[in-house]
């Protein structure tokens, strides 16, 4: 009898759950439509239900184009989906609140100021990296930015399309201080410690094929940091930004970081930046030109604490920037290069997010733990390889 | 680490008088050489082993534990709604009180009739057969950086007694509702969770997406589950070969297999438009992985209940619908009881596999947070993963031990 009951409880329940499920699911897509797009609760991949090009359009740019791609689909939506890393630090992780910051999160954030004209509308996607290249595929996030190098195989085989590199990697040797190797050359009869099954592994074995040394190969950084102090590697191989990121947090009664050295010799070429899918030239460009304003602010000078002070500026190049309005033959109007953003998406992105250095020193450079230098991630000016074609 | 005194049945027990622990050693741990030194040797590793334990734990660095608190119960839950997880954490302690009073009430009712003398369950034998959920609470509460969390738990437990009493009050005539004001509770739960602005189960994280894949899973299985078991042992060979087919497909294959197949297979398959939310494919992957084994646990309960019953049910003139829901299920869902517990207890550790997914459900919380920039390359995985270990460890063996609890009362093992 009791059974019968219990059975009949748990029957009710699931049933009552189903029925939750449904009512869930609509209930949260209607919420979705007449909230704010500030909300970033994560729910929003039942909204692209409605018809892609609508009403929703019309909040960012009076130049964008109806169509079925990419871009009216995430303006439709109201938010954007980005793929991330959340491991990651400096680059793509998960603060105490639960909030997701870092270098590439920027760049989502920058992305949806400059479509959706709110730097708040991003729904993160936590990916793995046997995971993104099919989550990309899948539609299920609108760009990828996870610390993710552009190769050929990727751009050719994994249906991915690279957009302009925002960091600039490769990977280092990293060394005691009082061990004195100055150069890889002086490590013959070394060992040498690797994270295992990356590529890291192979360009190392690359690197030293004239040179005799032993490779210990660990799982996880940690594990490699305890070998290291223990004295059983001579050198320890990664990504320089990884070994920057170990080196500032060396513990103090290791010596801190002075006990270590990073040997200047660069032997892999990691270009990290944005990929979307195959097949959107659109939505491509509109991606990377969001990403080329921040380098173009930084070379303008502006700054997302002084970018108010540019509307008066006389500066044509800038006012067109900015989407100030301009003289032209037909009368007084923002330049709007056709690309189907809003004129003044990238003083958006500026005011919201902040500039290529801005975005770099607060969260891998200067002012971060892993305190990075610029080295190749520099302006063409300053000897590095950021060369934003002109806007105009 | 020590030899449990063997059991002697046919020695009367005055020749083996009891005398002290000094006696019990030397019988047991040092009857010969070679277990004297056995014994010495496990002793050293033992305190050596327990001194390096205490060591870490109170040396240990629980900053990372304590800033991330709220990550690992919640997960991304915006921080300004904060009171719907305690809203919701209310209606489920308010619910167990329920259940608890009226099913003592029940008890108490029943002994009275049968003229037994009823023994009340006290507070203190709560906390006693609780003492893991009990300190898991304690040491919860003492990473909480303010005092809000205490005092809204100790505000749980007066709800959750202030229930109890109502449910033990209860008239019988209510008392047979129990089970509605339960759905309503649960409802409640998740209209205070999601409903009105809040957040649906996509944007849930930490310990609470756990638990509601285990209980979420387990329930929604549990009818198909039956579905399958009685469809295996249909006469008709249509419903038999898909249930067999189904169930043995199902169970071959391992859950993080179905779990992929659920996050990337349904991406393909399903237009995006109508995709469901990578939780919810998580959920019905769960769910299809589940039915098969409560199938099979099912189908164990229906095979130990004796054909003399179905035939004694077929005499005395009952239908074969009314053979199944009277007679046969009643015995067999009991028989199954410490199965489902232990399916149960396997899906609440299995949770963890979505992870995997890039779902940040409490392992994978406790895996990411150091890669925070004030954590990073402190090596601070040992702390925040023996965190993990110590919650799953609390749930499994508070379950089990109810389980066995449940199994003894019901008498299960005796039939």
């Amino acid at each position: 009898m009791k059974a019968i009951r219990l059975l009949a409880v748990l029957a009710a329940l699931s049933l009552v759950l189903a029925a939750c499920t449904q009512a869930a699911d609509t209930t949260t897509t209607a919420g979705d439509g007449t909230e704010a797009p500030a909300t970033t609760a994560p729910d929003g991949e039942e909204t692209t239900t409605s018809a892609a090009g609508g009403e929703g359009s019309t909040t960012t740019a009076a130049g964008a184009p109806a169509g079925d791609g990419r871009l009216a689909e995430v303006q439709a939506r109201g938010s954007l989906l980005c793929g991330v890393n959340n491991t990651v630090p400096g680059f793509g992780f998960v603060d105490e609140t639960g909030e997701h910051v870092g270098f590439d999160i920027d760049f989502c954030r920058a992305i949806a100021a400059g479509v959706l004209g709110d730097a708040e509308a991003v729904e993160y996607v936590d990916l793995t990296a046997e995971q993104r290249f099919t989550a990309l595929q899948a539609g299920e996030v609108d760009v990828l930015v996870r610390n993710t190098t552009f190769t050929s195989s990727r751009d050719g085989g994994l249906g991915a399309t690279f957009l302009t590199t925002t960091f600039y990697d490769g990977q280092g040797m990293m060394v005691g201080a009082d061990g004195g190797f100055t150069t890889i050359e002086d490590m013959t009869d070394t060992t040498i410690c690797v994270l295992s099954g990356t590529t890291t592994e192979l360009n190392l074995t690359a690197r030293m094929a004239d040179i005799p040394y032993t490779p210990l190969t660990f799982d996880e950084n940690p594990q490699i940091q305890a070998a290291f102090i223990e004295g059983q590697c001579d050198g320890w191989t990664s990504d320089k930004s990884q070994l920057a990121g170990v080196r500032s947090a060396w513990p103090e009664d290791q010596g801190g970081p002075e006990a270590l050295v990073i040997l200047e010799e660069t032997f892999s070429k990691e270009p990290l930046g944005p990929a979307v899918l195959d097949g959107d030239s659109q939505w491509a460009q509109v991606v990377d030109w969001i990403v080329l304003a921040t380098m173009q602010a930084e070379e303008f000078g502006i700054d997302s604490t002084n970018v108010d002070t540019f509307t008066d500026t006389e500066d044509t190049n800038i006012r067109n920037f900015l989407g100030l309005p301009v003289e032209t033959e037909e009368g007084t109007a923002p330049f709007d290069p056709g690309l189907g953003l809003a004129p003044d998406f990238a003083a958006q992105v500026i005011t919201q997010v902040g500039n290529y250095a801005e975005i770099y020193d607060r969260n891998v450079g200067a002012d971060s733990p892993l305190g990075l230098e610029r080295l190749l991630n520099e302006l063409w000016t300053n000897g590095g390889l950021h060369y934003p074609p002109p806007y105009r | 680490m020590t030899v449990e005194a063997p059991v002697f049945e046919e020695t009367p027990p005055e020749v083996e008088p009891a005398r002290g622990a000094v006696d019990w050693a030397r019988k047991n741990l040092f009857n010969n050489w070679y277990n004297s030194l056995l014994t010495l040797a496990l002793a050293v590793f033992v305190i050596w082993a327990l001194l390096a334990l205490v060591r870490a734990l109170f040396s240990a660095d629980y900053e990372i534990i304590q800033a991330n608190l709220r990550l690992f119960m919640i997960g991304g839950f915006p921080a300004d709604q904060l009171w719907r997880p305690w809203a919701a954490t209310y209606c489920f302690t308010v619910l167990f009180g329920v259940v608890g009073g009226s099913l003592s009430a029940g008890a108490r009712d029943r002994a009275t009739e049968a003229g037994l003398p009823h023994v009340r369950t006290t507070f203190r034998q709560i906390v006693i057969r609780f003492w893991p959920i009990v300190g898991l609470i304690v040491v919860i509460l003492s990473f909480t950086t303010t005092v809000t969390p205490t005092l809204l738990t100790i505000g749980a437990l007066v709800a959750a007694l202030g229930a109890y009493y109502l449910g033990r009050v209860l008239p019988r005539a209510i008392r047979r509702w129990t089970w509605l004001i339960a759905v309503v509770l649960i409802v409640a739960a998740y209209v205070a969770l999601a409903g009105f602005g809040g957040v649906g189960w996509q944007g849930w994280g930490g310990l609470q997406l756990n638990l509601f894949l285990a209980f979420a899973g387990i329930l929604i299985a549990f009818p198909f589950g039956l579905l399958l078991a009685l469809g295996r042992r249909s006469p008709l060979p249509v419903i038999r070969t898909i249930s067999v087919t189904y169930i043995e497909i199902v169970r071959g294959v391992p859950l993080i297999t179905v779990l992929l197949a659920g996050a990337f297979a349904i991406g393909f398959l399903i237009p995006r438009d109508l995709r469901p939310s990578l939780v919810t494919r998580m959920l019905i992957a769960i769910i299809a992985f589940e039915a098969a084994y409560i199938a099979e646990v099912v189908r164990g309960g229906l095979q130990a209940v004796p054909r003399g019953q179905v035939e004694a049910a077929q005499a005395v003139g009952l239908t074969p619908w009314r053979t199944m829901r009277l007679i046969v299920l009643p015995q067999a869902l009991r028989a199954t009881i410490p199965a489902m517990v232990g399916q149960f207890i396997s899906l609440f550790k299995d949770t963890t596999l979505v992870a995997v997914l890039g779902i940040t459900e409490l392992l994978d919380a406790t895996f990411i947070v150091n890669s925070q920039s004030a954590y990073l390359g402190k090596g601070l995985f040992v702390v925040t993963l023996s965190f993990a270990a110590l919650v799953f460890w609390v749930g499994s063996y508070t379950m089990s031990r109810e389980s066995r609890r449940l199994e003894r009362k019901l008498g299960v093992g005796e039939r």
